[in-house]
Protein backbone atom coordinates (compact mmCIF):
# COMPACT_ATOMS: atom_id res chain seq x y z
CA UNK A 1 0.00 0.00 0.00
CA UNK A 2 2.68 2.40 0.88
CA UNK A 3 6.13 1.78 -1.01
CA UNK A 4 7.70 4.62 -0.22
CA UNK A 5 7.31 7.21 2.69
CA UNK A 6 8.65 11.02 3.52
CA UNK A 7 8.66 11.64 7.05
CA UNK A 8 8.62 15.62 7.12
CA UNK A 9 10.00 15.96 10.51
CA UNK A 10 11.70 19.57 12.10
CA UNK A 11 13.68 17.06 14.31
CA UNK A 12 11.96 18.14 17.44
CA UNK A 13 9.08 16.90 19.58
CA UNK A 14 6.58 18.18 17.70
CA UNK A 15 6.93 15.84 15.47
CA UNK A 16 7.20 12.68 17.92
CA UNK A 17 3.55 11.65 17.16
CA UNK A 18 4.31 12.12 13.44
CA UNK A 19 7.60 9.88 14.05
CA UNK A 20 5.49 7.16 15.82
CA UNK A 21 3.13 6.60 13.19
CA UNK A 22 5.55 6.70 10.55
CA UNK A 23 8.15 4.26 11.71
CA UNK A 24 4.84 1.78 12.59
CA UNK A 25 3.80 2.39 9.09
CA UNK A 26 7.47 1.34 7.43
CA UNK A 27 7.19 -1.94 9.58
CA UNK A 28 3.81 -2.84 8.72
CA UNK A 29 4.43 -1.95 4.99
CA UNK A 30 8.11 -2.99 4.98
CA UNK A 31 8.25 0.35 3.21
CA UNK A 32 11.14 2.41 2.11
CA UNK A 33 11.09 5.44 4.79
CA UNK A 34 12.85 9.14 3.92
CA UNK A 35 13.48 11.30 7.19
CA UNK A 36 13.33 14.29 5.38
CA UNK A 37 14.76 17.94 7.24
CA UNK A 38 14.35 20.91 5.43
CA UNK A 39 16.78 23.23 7.54
CA UNK A 40 16.22 26.62 6.50
CA UNK A 41 16.01 29.53 4.19
CA UNK A 42 19.39 31.18 2.30
CA UNK A 43 19.64 34.30 4.09
CA UNK A 44 19.59 35.95 0.72
CA UNK A 45 20.16 35.20 -3.19
CA UNK A 46 22.55 32.41 -3.54
CA UNK A 47 24.28 33.32 0.13
CA UNK A 48 25.64 30.16 1.28
CA UNK A 49 24.56 31.19 5.38
CA UNK A 50 20.95 30.08 5.94
CA UNK A 51 18.67 30.39 8.71
CA UNK A 52 18.57 27.61 10.70
CA UNK A 53 14.83 26.42 10.65
CA UNK A 54 14.97 25.32 14.22
CA UNK A 55 16.88 27.84 16.12
CA UNK A 56 16.59 30.94 13.65
CA UNK A 57 20.48 31.58 14.08
CA UNK A 58 22.41 31.92 10.59
CA UNK A 59 24.62 29.52 9.80
CA UNK A 60 26.91 28.71 6.92
CA UNK A 61 25.50 26.40 4.98
CA UNK A 62 28.19 23.41 3.65
CA UNK A 63 28.73 19.73 3.71
CA UNK A 64 29.90 19.89 7.04
CA UNK A 65 26.60 21.75 8.59
CA UNK A 66 24.95 19.36 6.49
CA UNK A 67 26.65 16.01 8.20
CA UNK A 68 25.72 18.18 11.52
CA UNK A 69 22.36 18.45 10.98
CA UNK A 70 21.90 14.53 9.99
CA UNK A 71 23.77 13.68 12.88
CA UNK A 72 21.60 15.43 15.28
CA UNK A 73 18.74 13.93 14.13
CA UNK A 74 20.49 10.32 14.12
CA UNK A 75 20.72 11.19 17.69
CA UNK A 76 17.18 12.37 18.22
CA UNK A 77 15.52 9.72 16.56
CA UNK A 78 18.37 6.98 17.80
CA UNK A 79 15.72 4.30 19.55
CA UNK A 80 13.31 3.99 16.13
CA UNK A 81 16.43 3.74 14.05
CA UNK A 82 17.83 0.99 15.91
CA UNK A 83 14.82 -0.53 15.62
CA UNK A 84 14.25 0.14 11.68
CA UNK A 85 16.37 -0.83 8.83
CA UNK A 86 17.40 0.77 6.22
CA UNK A 87 15.52 4.92 6.79
CA UNK A 88 17.68 7.25 4.74
CA UNK A 89 17.81 10.97 6.28
CA UNK A 90 17.82 13.53 3.93
CA UNK A 91 18.41 17.17 4.19
CA UNK A 92 17.95 20.17 1.92
CA UNK A 93 17.91 23.97 2.38
CA UNK A 94 14.86 26.22 1.45
CA UNK A 95 11.49 27.09 2.36
CA UNK A 96 10.32 24.20 3.98
CA UNK A 97 7.08 22.73 1.98
CA UNK A 98 8.87 23.33 -1.40
CA UNK A 99 11.71 21.24 -0.21
CA UNK A 100 9.30 19.04 1.17
CA UNK A 101 7.15 18.67 -2.25
CA UNK A 102 9.96 18.36 -4.09
CA UNK A 103 11.77 15.52 -1.84
CA UNK A 104 8.27 13.88 -2.23
CA UNK A 105 8.42 14.17 -5.87
CA UNK A 106 12.01 13.19 -6.36
CA UNK A 107 11.48 10.02 -4.34
CA UNK A 108 8.14 9.31 -5.95
CA UNK A 109 6.47 9.27 -2.23
CA UNK A 110 3.29 7.14 -2.18
CA UNK A 111 2.60 9.23 1.31
CA UNK A 112 3.75 11.92 3.14
CA UNK A 113 3.96 11.78 6.74
CA UNK A 114 4.02 15.43 8.95
CA UNK A 115 3.02 16.89 12.29
CA UNK A 116 0.41 20.18 11.96
CA UNK A 117 3.06 22.52 13.60
CA UNK A 118 6.65 23.06 13.16
CA UNK A 119 6.90 24.33 16.86
CA UNK A 120 5.18 23.33 20.07
CA UNK A 121 1.88 25.82 19.89
CA UNK A 122 -0.59 26.26 22.91
CA UNK A 123 -4.11 26.01 21.83
CA UNK A 124 -4.97 29.42 22.19
CA UNK A 125 -2.14 30.82 19.87
CA UNK A 126 -3.27 28.65 17.26
CA UNK A 127 -6.23 30.68 16.55
CA UNK A 128 -3.76 33.85 15.02
CA UNK A 129 -1.23 31.69 13.70
CA UNK A 130 0.60 29.01 11.88
CA UNK A 131 -2.46 27.58 10.08
CA UNK A 132 -2.89 29.64 7.27
CA UNK A 133 0.18 29.82 5.16
CA UNK A 134 1.84 26.89 7.30
CA UNK A 135 4.13 24.23 5.89
CA UNK A 136 1.54 21.61 6.98
CA UNK A 137 -1.02 23.30 4.73
CA UNK A 138 1.38 24.48 1.76
CA UNK A 139 2.26 20.44 1.70
CA UNK A 140 -1.52 19.16 2.04
CA UNK A 141 -2.62 21.27 -0.70
CA UNK A 142 0.38 20.83 -3.15
CA UNK A 143 1.28 17.02 -2.52
CA UNK A 144 0.28 14.65 -5.37
CA UNK A 145 0.21 11.93 -3.26
CA UNK A 146 -1.52 11.79 0.50
CA UNK A 147 -0.12 13.64 3.08
CA UNK A 148 -1.12 12.01 6.60
CA UNK A 149 -1.67 14.45 9.20
CA UNK A 150 -0.29 13.60 12.96
CA UNK A 151 -0.99 15.95 15.64
CA UNK A 152 -2.33 14.04 18.67
CA UNK A 153 -0.36 11.02 20.12
CA UNK A 154 -2.10 7.74 18.18
CA UNK A 155 0.89 5.35 18.53
CA UNK A 156 -0.87 2.47 17.88
CA UNK A 157 -3.68 3.28 15.84
CA UNK A 158 -2.25 2.07 12.55
CA UNK A 159 -1.77 -1.80 13.45
CA UNK A 160 -5.54 -1.86 14.78
CA UNK A 161 -7.33 0.13 12.20
CA UNK A 162 -10.77 0.13 12.80
CA UNK A 163 -12.84 2.58 11.67
CA UNK A 164 -11.84 4.90 8.54
CA UNK A 165 -13.75 8.58 8.44
CA UNK A 166 -14.01 9.53 4.86
CA UNK A 167 -15.58 12.96 4.63
CA UNK A 168 -16.72 14.52 1.49
CA UNK A 169 -18.24 17.93 -0.14
CA UNK A 170 -18.25 15.97 -3.31
CA UNK A 171 -15.84 17.99 -5.08
CA UNK A 172 -13.48 16.57 -7.42
CA UNK A 173 -10.76 16.15 -5.08
CA UNK A 174 -12.76 14.23 -2.64
CA UNK A 175 -13.10 11.66 -5.13
CA UNK A 176 -9.13 11.10 -4.92
CA UNK A 177 -9.62 11.15 -1.17
CA UNK A 178 -12.42 8.56 -1.54
CA UNK A 179 -9.90 6.38 -3.74
CA UNK A 180 -7.34 6.13 -0.87
CA UNK A 181 -9.51 5.79 2.12
CA UNK A 182 -11.49 2.74 0.52
CA UNK A 183 -8.40 0.61 -0.55
CA UNK A 184 -7.28 1.66 2.72
CA UNK A 185 -10.29 0.43 4.08
CA UNK A 186 -10.29 -3.07 2.03
CA UNK A 187 -6.42 -3.51 2.90
CA UNK A 188 -6.60 -3.52 6.32
CA UNK A 189 -10.90 -4.61 7.13
CA UNK A 190 -11.40 -1.36 8.37
CA UNK A 191 -15.23 -0.07 8.18
CA UNK A 192 -15.15 2.92 6.04
CA UNK A 193 -17.55 5.60 6.92
CA UNK A 194 -18.80 7.76 4.19
CA UNK A 195 -19.75 11.34 5.61
CA UNK A 196 -21.06 14.51 4.40
CA UNK A 197 -21.99 17.10 6.75
CA UNK A 198 -24.42 19.64 5.12
CA UNK A 199 -23.21 23.18 6.12
CA UNK A 200 -26.11 24.60 7.24
CA UNK A 201 -24.47 28.66 7.72
CA UNK A 202 -24.25 28.48 3.60
CA UNK A 203 -27.78 27.00 3.11
CA UNK A 204 -30.02 29.81 5.00
CA UNK A 205 -28.24 32.69 3.88
CA UNK A 206 -31.01 34.37 5.61
CA UNK A 207 -33.84 32.40 5.35
CA UNK A 208 -35.26 30.29 7.53
CA UNK A 209 -35.25 26.46 6.28
CA UNK A 210 -37.85 24.00 7.36
CA UNK A 211 -37.15 21.05 8.82
CA UNK A 212 -38.84 18.91 6.05
CA UNK A 213 -36.10 20.96 3.20
CA UNK A 214 -33.30 19.67 5.68
CA UNK A 215 -34.78 15.96 5.33
CA UNK A 216 -35.04 16.28 1.90
CA UNK A 217 -31.20 17.61 1.35
CA UNK A 218 -29.96 14.80 3.77
CA UNK A 219 -31.69 12.07 1.54
CA UNK A 220 -30.12 13.56 -2.00
CA UNK A 221 -26.71 13.76 -0.32
CA UNK A 222 -27.12 10.12 0.46
CA UNK A 223 -28.46 9.57 -2.62
CA UNK A 224 -25.27 10.72 -4.13
CA UNK A 225 -22.89 9.16 -1.69
CA UNK A 226 -24.82 5.54 -3.11
CA UNK A 227 -23.92 7.50 -6.50
CA UNK A 228 -20.68 8.65 -6.67
CA UNK A 229 -18.88 6.11 -4.05
CA UNK A 230 -21.05 3.04 -3.17
CA UNK A 231 -21.19 2.21 -6.73
CA UNK A 232 -17.69 2.01 -6.98
CA UNK A 233 -16.97 -0.55 -4.25
CA UNK A 234 -18.02 -3.30 -5.73
CA UNK A 235 -19.00 -6.12 -3.01
CA UNK A 236 -17.41 -4.26 -0.48
CA UNK A 237 -20.03 -4.27 1.98
CA UNK A 238 -18.04 -2.90 4.89
CA UNK A 239 -19.35 0.44 4.69
CA UNK A 240 -21.80 2.79 6.54
CA UNK A 241 -22.98 6.11 4.98
CA UNK A 242 -24.14 9.31 7.40
CA UNK A 243 -25.16 12.94 6.52
CA UNK A 244 -24.98 15.39 9.62
CA UNK A 245 -26.20 18.70 9.37
CA UNK A 246 -24.59 21.76 10.56
CA UNK A 247 -20.85 23.51 10.69
CA UNK A 248 -19.17 20.97 8.83
CA UNK A 249 -15.85 20.85 10.84
CA UNK A 250 -17.85 20.25 14.38
CA UNK A 251 -19.94 18.07 12.65
CA UNK A 252 -16.81 15.97 11.27
CA UNK A 253 -15.36 15.88 14.66
CA UNK A 254 -18.27 14.86 16.37
CA UNK A 255 -18.22 11.97 13.67
CA UNK A 256 -15.16 11.16 14.34
CA UNK A 257 -15.22 10.85 18.45
CA UNK A 258 -18.75 9.19 18.27
CA UNK A 259 -17.57 6.81 16.07
CA UNK A 260 -14.55 5.74 17.52
CA UNK A 261 -12.55 7.10 14.11
CA UNK A 262 -8.87 6.09 13.72
CA UNK A 263 -8.55 8.10 10.26
CA UNK A 264 -10.04 11.03 9.02
CA UNK A 265 -9.76 11.04 5.20
CA UNK A 266 -10.72 14.62 3.48
CA UNK A 267 -9.50 16.66 0.59
CA UNK A 268 -8.22 19.82 1.14
CA UNK A 269 -9.65 23.40 0.19
CA UNK A 270 -12.02 22.59 -2.23
CA UNK A 271 -14.54 24.36 -2.10
CA UNK A 272 -13.48 26.86 0.15
CA UNK A 273 -12.45 30.73 0.17
CA UNK A 274 -9.65 31.56 -1.33
CA UNK A 275 -7.13 30.22 1.67
CA UNK A 276 -4.69 33.77 1.49
CA UNK A 277 -8.80 35.53 2.78
CA UNK A 278 -9.42 32.66 5.25
CA UNK A 279 -9.11 33.85 8.65
CA UNK A 280 -8.00 30.54 10.05
CA UNK A 281 -8.38 28.08 7.34
CA UNK A 282 -10.77 25.92 5.71
CA UNK A 283 -12.44 22.85 7.30
CA UNK A 284 -9.28 20.33 6.62
CA UNK A 285 -7.26 22.61 8.92
CA UNK A 286 -10.40 23.05 11.62
CA UNK A 287 -10.44 19.12 11.83
CA UNK A 288 -6.39 19.04 11.89
CA UNK A 289 -6.35 21.13 14.95
CA UNK A 290 -8.59 19.57 16.91
CA UNK A 291 -8.75 15.86 15.54
CA UNK A 292 -7.81 13.27 18.14
CA UNK A 293 -6.88 10.43 15.23
CA UNK A 294 -4.37 11.19 12.30
CA UNK A 295 -6.12 13.18 9.19
CA UNK A 296 -5.36 12.66 5.69
CA UNK A 297 -5.34 14.78 3.06
CA UNK A 298 -5.79 13.87 -0.57
CA UNK A 299 -6.37 16.22 -3.61
CA UNK A 300 -4.84 14.43 -6.77
CA UNK A 301 -5.71 10.74 -8.30
CA UNK A 302 -1.96 10.56 -9.05
CA UNK A 303 -1.16 7.86 -6.36
CA UNK A 304 -4.72 6.64 -5.39
CA UNK A 305 -6.23 5.73 -8.89
CA UNK B 1 -20.01 47.76 40.15
CA UNK B 2 -18.86 46.28 36.83
CA UNK B 3 -18.75 42.88 37.93
CA UNK B 4 -20.86 39.57 37.51
CA UNK B 5 -19.93 36.72 39.51
CA UNK B 6 -20.31 32.77 38.83
CA UNK B 7 -21.78 30.83 41.43
CA UNK B 8 -20.66 26.38 41.64
CA UNK B 9 -24.54 26.21 40.18
CA UNK B 10 -23.93 28.08 37.23
CA UNK B 11 -25.79 31.33 38.02
CA UNK B 12 -24.68 34.77 37.39
CA UNK B 13 -25.20 37.44 39.96
CA UNK B 14 -24.50 40.90 39.04
CA UNK B 15 -24.51 43.67 42.37
CA UNK B 16 -25.46 40.52 44.35
CA UNK B 17 -28.71 39.91 42.05
CA UNK B 18 -29.66 37.21 39.93
CA UNK B 19 -28.76 38.67 36.49
CA UNK B 20 -32.26 37.71 35.00
CA UNK B 21 -32.61 36.24 31.21
CA UNK B 22 -29.89 38.78 30.37
CA UNK B 23 -26.89 37.44 29.85
CA UNK B 24 -25.20 38.71 27.07
CA UNK B 25 -25.49 42.18 28.91
CA UNK B 26 -22.95 40.81 30.74
CA UNK B 27 -20.43 39.52 28.20
CA UNK B 28 -18.36 42.54 28.53
CA UNK B 29 -17.90 42.67 32.01
CA UNK B 30 -15.21 41.37 34.51
CA UNK B 31 -16.24 37.63 35.80
CA UNK B 32 -15.24 37.06 39.64
CA UNK B 33 -15.67 33.38 40.06
CA UNK B 34 -17.18 32.16 43.54
CA UNK B 35 -15.73 29.92 46.14
CA UNK B 36 -16.28 26.51 44.95
CA UNK B 37 -16.38 27.06 41.18
CA UNK B 38 -15.50 24.10 39.24
CA UNK B 39 -15.53 23.67 35.37
CA UNK B 40 -19.03 21.53 36.06
CA UNK B 41 -20.41 25.43 37.53
CA UNK B 42 -19.06 26.60 33.64
CA UNK B 43 -21.77 23.95 31.97
CA UNK B 44 -24.57 24.84 34.57
CA UNK B 45 -24.44 28.13 33.80
CA UNK B 46 -24.50 27.75 29.77
CA UNK B 47 -28.12 25.21 31.02
CA UNK B 48 -28.69 27.97 32.90
CA UNK B 49 -28.69 30.42 30.44
CA UNK B 50 -28.82 28.71 27.12
CA UNK B 51 -28.09 31.28 25.09
CA UNK B 52 -24.75 31.58 25.71
CA UNK B 53 -24.15 28.26 23.87
CA UNK B 54 -24.63 30.06 20.77
CA UNK B 55 -21.19 31.63 21.05
CA UNK B 56 -19.42 28.91 19.84
CA UNK B 57 -20.61 25.57 17.90
CA UNK B 58 -18.39 23.53 20.00
CA UNK B 59 -21.15 23.93 22.77
CA UNK B 60 -23.85 21.93 21.83
CA UNK B 61 -21.07 18.70 21.37
CA UNK B 62 -19.78 19.33 25.30
CA UNK B 63 -23.44 20.08 26.52
CA UNK B 64 -24.06 16.56 25.22
CA UNK B 65 -20.99 14.22 26.77
CA UNK B 66 -21.20 16.81 29.90
CA UNK B 67 -25.03 15.64 30.66
CA UNK B 68 -23.71 12.04 30.14
CA UNK B 69 -21.17 12.14 32.81
CA UNK B 70 -21.55 11.37 36.23
CA UNK B 71 -23.23 13.87 38.68
CA UNK B 72 -19.84 14.34 40.70
CA UNK B 73 -16.54 12.54 41.38
CA UNK B 74 -14.93 13.64 38.16
CA UNK B 75 -11.70 14.51 39.12
CA UNK B 76 -7.94 13.70 38.80
CA UNK B 77 -4.43 13.47 40.24
CA UNK B 78 -2.37 15.28 38.03
CA UNK B 79 -2.75 18.75 39.32
CA UNK B 80 -4.56 20.29 42.01
CA UNK B 81 -7.02 23.27 40.03
CA UNK B 82 -7.54 24.12 37.03
CA UNK B 83 -6.31 27.73 35.84
CA UNK B 84 -7.82 30.19 33.27
CA UNK B 85 -5.18 32.74 32.28
CA UNK B 86 -4.02 35.20 29.79
CA UNK B 87 -0.74 35.88 27.53
CA UNK B 88 0.32 38.60 25.68
CA UNK B 89 3.24 38.12 23.16
CA UNK B 90 5.51 40.20 21.36
CA UNK B 91 6.59 38.42 18.20
CA UNK B 92 9.70 39.84 16.30
CA UNK B 93 10.97 37.11 14.63
CA UNK B 94 10.41 35.74 11.82
CA UNK B 95 7.87 38.24 9.79
CA UNK B 96 6.61 41.56 10.84
CA UNK B 97 6.65 42.09 14.45
CA UNK B 98 3.28 42.01 16.11
CA UNK B 99 1.54 41.16 19.57
CA UNK B 100 -1.16 38.60 20.28
CA UNK B 101 -3.51 38.08 23.09
CA UNK B 102 -4.94 34.49 23.34
CA UNK B 103 -5.86 32.90 26.51
CA UNK B 104 -4.79 29.37 27.93
CA UNK B 105 -6.79 26.26 30.31
CA UNK B 106 -4.63 24.50 32.18
CA UNK B 107 -3.93 21.98 34.82
CA UNK B 108 -1.50 23.53 37.69
CA UNK B 109 0.10 21.82 40.85
CA UNK B 110 2.85 21.05 42.57
CA UNK B 111 4.39 24.34 40.64
CA UNK B 112 4.12 22.16 37.48
CA UNK B 113 1.55 23.33 34.69
CA UNK B 114 -0.10 20.65 32.68
CA UNK B 115 -1.90 20.22 29.50
CA UNK B 116 -5.55 19.01 29.89
CA UNK B 117 -6.18 18.29 26.45
CA UNK B 118 -5.30 14.65 26.85
CA UNK B 119 -7.57 14.28 29.88
CA UNK B 120 -10.90 13.50 29.08
CA UNK B 121 -14.02 15.70 30.45
CA UNK B 122 -15.11 13.09 33.41
CA UNK B 123 -11.65 13.59 34.73
CA UNK B 124 -11.88 17.50 34.67
CA UNK B 125 -15.84 18.64 35.66
CA UNK B 126 -15.06 18.81 39.14
CA UNK B 127 -11.80 20.40 39.57
CA UNK B 128 -11.77 24.11 41.13
CA UNK B 129 -11.33 26.18 38.71
CA UNK B 130 -9.65 29.37 39.37
CA UNK B 131 -8.65 32.56 36.98
CA UNK B 132 -5.05 33.04 36.88
CA UNK B 133 -2.35 35.75 35.66
CA UNK B 134 -1.63 37.25 32.82
CA UNK B 135 2.11 36.21 31.02
CA UNK B 136 3.63 38.74 29.40
CA UNK B 137 6.19 36.50 26.90
CA UNK B 138 9.02 39.49 24.90
CA UNK B 139 9.70 37.77 21.85
CA UNK B 140 8.75 34.38 21.63
CA UNK B 141 11.51 33.59 24.28
CA UNK B 142 9.67 31.98 27.08
CA UNK B 143 12.16 32.01 29.24
CA UNK B 144 12.00 35.70 29.38
CA UNK B 145 8.31 36.23 30.61
CA UNK B 146 6.55 38.37 32.85
CA UNK B 147 3.76 37.84 35.25
CA UNK B 148 0.71 40.66 35.90
CA UNK B 149 -2.38 40.65 37.66
CA UNK B 150 -5.27 41.03 35.36
CA UNK B 151 -9.18 40.97 34.86
CA UNK B 152 -11.03 38.70 32.50
CA UNK B 153 -14.76 39.88 31.13
CA UNK B 154 -17.15 36.87 30.89
CA UNK B 155 -17.06 36.55 26.71
CA UNK B 156 -12.86 36.12 27.68
CA UNK B 157 -14.10 33.36 29.98
CA UNK B 158 -16.90 31.25 28.18
CA UNK B 159 -15.03 31.41 24.57
CA UNK B 160 -11.85 30.93 25.78
CA UNK B 161 -12.66 28.06 27.83
CA UNK B 162 -14.84 26.20 24.93
CA UNK B 163 -12.06 26.93 22.42
CA UNK B 164 -9.62 25.28 24.37
CA UNK B 165 -12.06 22.35 24.76
CA UNK B 166 -12.91 22.28 21.12
CA UNK B 167 -9.07 20.49 21.36
CA UNK B 168 -10.06 18.10 23.89
CA UNK B 169 -11.22 14.93 22.80
CA UNK B 170 -8.39 11.83 23.06
CA UNK B 171 -10.19 8.88 22.11
CA UNK B 172 -10.73 6.09 24.83
CA UNK B 173 -9.99 3.72 22.34
CA UNK B 174 -6.78 5.36 21.57
CA UNK B 175 -5.92 5.69 25.46
CA UNK B 176 -6.51 2.06 25.71
CA UNK B 177 -4.27 1.11 23.06
CA UNK B 178 -1.66 2.78 24.33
Amino acid sequence: MFEKIIFATTGTPTCDHAAHVAFDLKKKYNSELTLFHSMGMPSRGFSPFIKDSRTGEDEYLDNDYADWVKEELKTYYAKQLAETEGVMIETSAGESHREILRAARKNDADLIVMGAHSRDEEAGATRYRNVVGSTMQRVAKGAKCPVLIVSRPCTTCLWYFSNIIFGTDFSKASYSAFLFAYQLAKEIGAKLHLFHAMDMTSIHSGKAVSQEEIEAAIADARKRIEKTYVAKMADYDNYEIEVWEGVPYVEILKFARERNGDLIVMSHHTREVDPDDAVLGSTVEQVVLRAACPVASVNRPDKVS
Amino acid sequence: MNAVTLKNNGALFCDGAPIGDEPLMCLGKQVVLDHGVTLRSVFRMIETYPLLSRLNPFFPTYIEQYREIPADGCTCDDFAHIEFSKTVEMIGYPGEPRLEIYSALKGEGGGETREIRNYELEHLLDMPLLLGKLRHIVFGDKVDQFEFGTVFTLFEFIDGIVWELSFHGTLRACALRR
